[in-house]
């Protein structure tokens, strides 16, 4: 216990002997944390935006004149990627077309009946799977044509597909750098320790005792900047988004504080992860090192 | 603590032999002074003791273990059982004279009042108490030595190695130094004392063994300094 006590005061020593290096640390892991939590950000609200435009992509499937509704509603809805189904009737087709022409909708009734066919809005699961759908949908005998916003739907999933490709790079580069910038700071502390861990070896320290100190000090360093990352990112995300949805009302942005909290506990446990592993790299290197005789 | 040396060579590369074949032998509470000229090989051998050096051929026993074999957790514990007085003190700058003794007992896990209580009767010993809140170099020479001998008792080991504990000393202070070391062997402890210091050896005689080119060359009981392997 006693012993822990002391590595702890001697993480504490380090850090305040070398607070230039310190505060030169937290800054850099707070930059980097700060970019991985606003990628996740731009991730996640790219991903609600491109979800909420699915959400309001149908395929539209218009029947033949004497088709059997029921019939055709069960094919459709026997198809693999089908996620909703409604059937629009000739009357409530003819209630929409007023409702966005108004009065020049009665030229249609010129012709003597409602001369609108039935039709079925059909969502699907993934936005990836409109064109297959559509494919297999025009395949069905009652169905004579269908629409849909085909370009659309192949940009949003490729959109889709990129932004999660990108995140999880951006995520493993941002990783990797806040590691290697403690690695760093670690063994510029280890190697500036030198003598004294030297010293340490001869009197009987043990790897452990020496290692835990700069274990410490890594982790207090990484945790400290994922911290003030947090909070940083808290503060000027939701500044953003205020400001965001004054100008663009109509994007759905992510306001839930539940999901910020999440994103602020994950930058922390990242950040006590990668430093608690790149300074046991560190010292673990250099001890090896040190207790290797000649 | 007992020491044996069994036909231990040394080779550093690519061809440097300091220590060639060396059979030793010491027993627990036992004195001897290691004599030589510069590069002789006396301070290898005490390295092979701490095992900061590894033989490339022969063995070495100390205190029942065989070094060869011992892991790095039993090296660590193994050396608290083994103070140094290093040639160049190794003091750290950066900590008091009283921290400086403190840490090794901290390294052991020792809880801060006992460390406390230790370090204060074992600076007292070497007279520097009064010199304790000072960085070693605010201290002179034989300050040093002296507080570089408190490191290396404070943990009461059963081995102490002196390397050149009195080197640039006058004979005054060496002879202070000196005191401190016998009564630290007559309280039990085994002491290997590398030196040049003929003025001590020949003054305070115990056995004296001979390094020569990394040859043992003389091994007396109650010897004195005078190099016989630069005859």
């Amino acid at each position: 216990m006693a012993a822990v006590r002391y590595a702890c005061r001697d993480g504490w020593r380090l850090i305040v002997r070398h607070w230039g290096m310190s505060l030169l640390t937290i800054f850099t892991a707070m930059s980097v944390f700060f970019i991985i939590g606003a990628s996740t950000l731009f991730v996640l609200n790219v991903k609600n935006i491109v979800s909420s435009l699915e959400n309001q992509l149908t395929i539209q499937a218009y029947l033949k004149p004497k088709a059997d509704a029921k019939a055709t509603e069960k094919a459709i809805k026997e198809l693999p990627f089908v996620k909703e189904t409604k059937l629009i009737t000739r009357d409530m087709a003819l209630e929409r077309l007023r409702s966005r022409i108004g009065e020049q909708a009665k030229a249609v009734m010129l012709l003597g009946e409602n001369p609108l066919p039935e039709s079925f809005e059909i969502k699907v699961k993934n936005v990836s799977q409109v064109a297959e759908t559509a494919r297999l949908l025009i395949a069905i005998p009652e169905v004579e044509d269908i629409v849909y916003a085909g370009r659309v739907a192949e940009k949003l999933a490729r959109v889709s597909s990129f932004v999660e490709k990108f995140s999880i790079i951006m995520l493993l580069v941002a990783i990797a750098a806040s590691g290697v910038v403690l690695f760093n700071t670690i063994r510029i502390s280890v190697y500036s320790r030198e003598e004294e861990i030297g010293v340490m070896m001869m009197v009987g320290a043990t790897s452990t005792y020496v290692a835990l100190p700069f274990v410490i000090q890594g982790f207090i360093l990484g945790i400290t900047g994922a911290l003030f990352a947090s909070l940083l990112l808290g503060g000027t995300y939701y500044s953003a988004v205020t400001r965001l949805k004054e100008m663009l009302p109509f994007i759905p942005l992510i306001e839930s504080t539940r999901l910020t909290g999440k994103l602020a506990f994950m930058l922390i446990c990242c950040g006590a992860t990668v430093s608690l592993i790149s300074s046991l790299m560190a010292v673990e290197k250099f001890i090896r090192k040190a207790s290797k005789p000649l | 603590m007992e020491i044996k040396f069994s036909g231990v060579t040394k080779i550093f590369q690519p061809d440097i032999i300091a220590l060639e074949d060396i059979y030793f032998q010491m027993e627990k509470g036992d004195f001897v002074y290691l004599v030589g000229e510069t590069g002789s090989g006396k301070t290898t051998l005490l390295r092979c003791i701490t095992r900061e050096v590894v033989p490339t051929r022969g063995q070495i026993s100390v205190g029942g273990n065989l070094l060869r074999k011992i892991n790095r957790f039993n090296l660590a514990l193994f050396r608290r059982d083994i103070g140094v007085v290093f040639q160049s003190f190794l003091l750290l700058p950066n900590l008091t004279a009283f921290e400086n003794v403190a840490f090794v007992l901290e390294v052991m896990g020792l809880p801060p009042r006992e460390i406390s209580d230790r370090v204060s009767e074992v600076l007292k010993l070497v007279g520097i108490w009064r010199r304790r809140n000072l960085f070693p170099p605010q201290l002179s020479g034989g300050e040093q030595q002296r507080l570089s001998i408190a490191r290396a008792i404070v943990s009461g080991p059963s081995l102490l190695l002196a390397d050149e504990p009195t080197g640039n000393l006058d004979n005054h202070t060496a002879d202070e130094i000196m005191q401190l070391i016998l009564g630290i062997n007559a309280a039990g402890t085994t002491v290997i004392m590398a030196t040049h210091n003929e003025y001590i050896v020949d003054t305070y005689t115990h056995r004296v063994v001979e390094i020569h080119r990394g040859r043992i060359v003389r091994d007396e009981e109650q010897g004195r300094y005078e190099l016989h392997g630069s005859c």
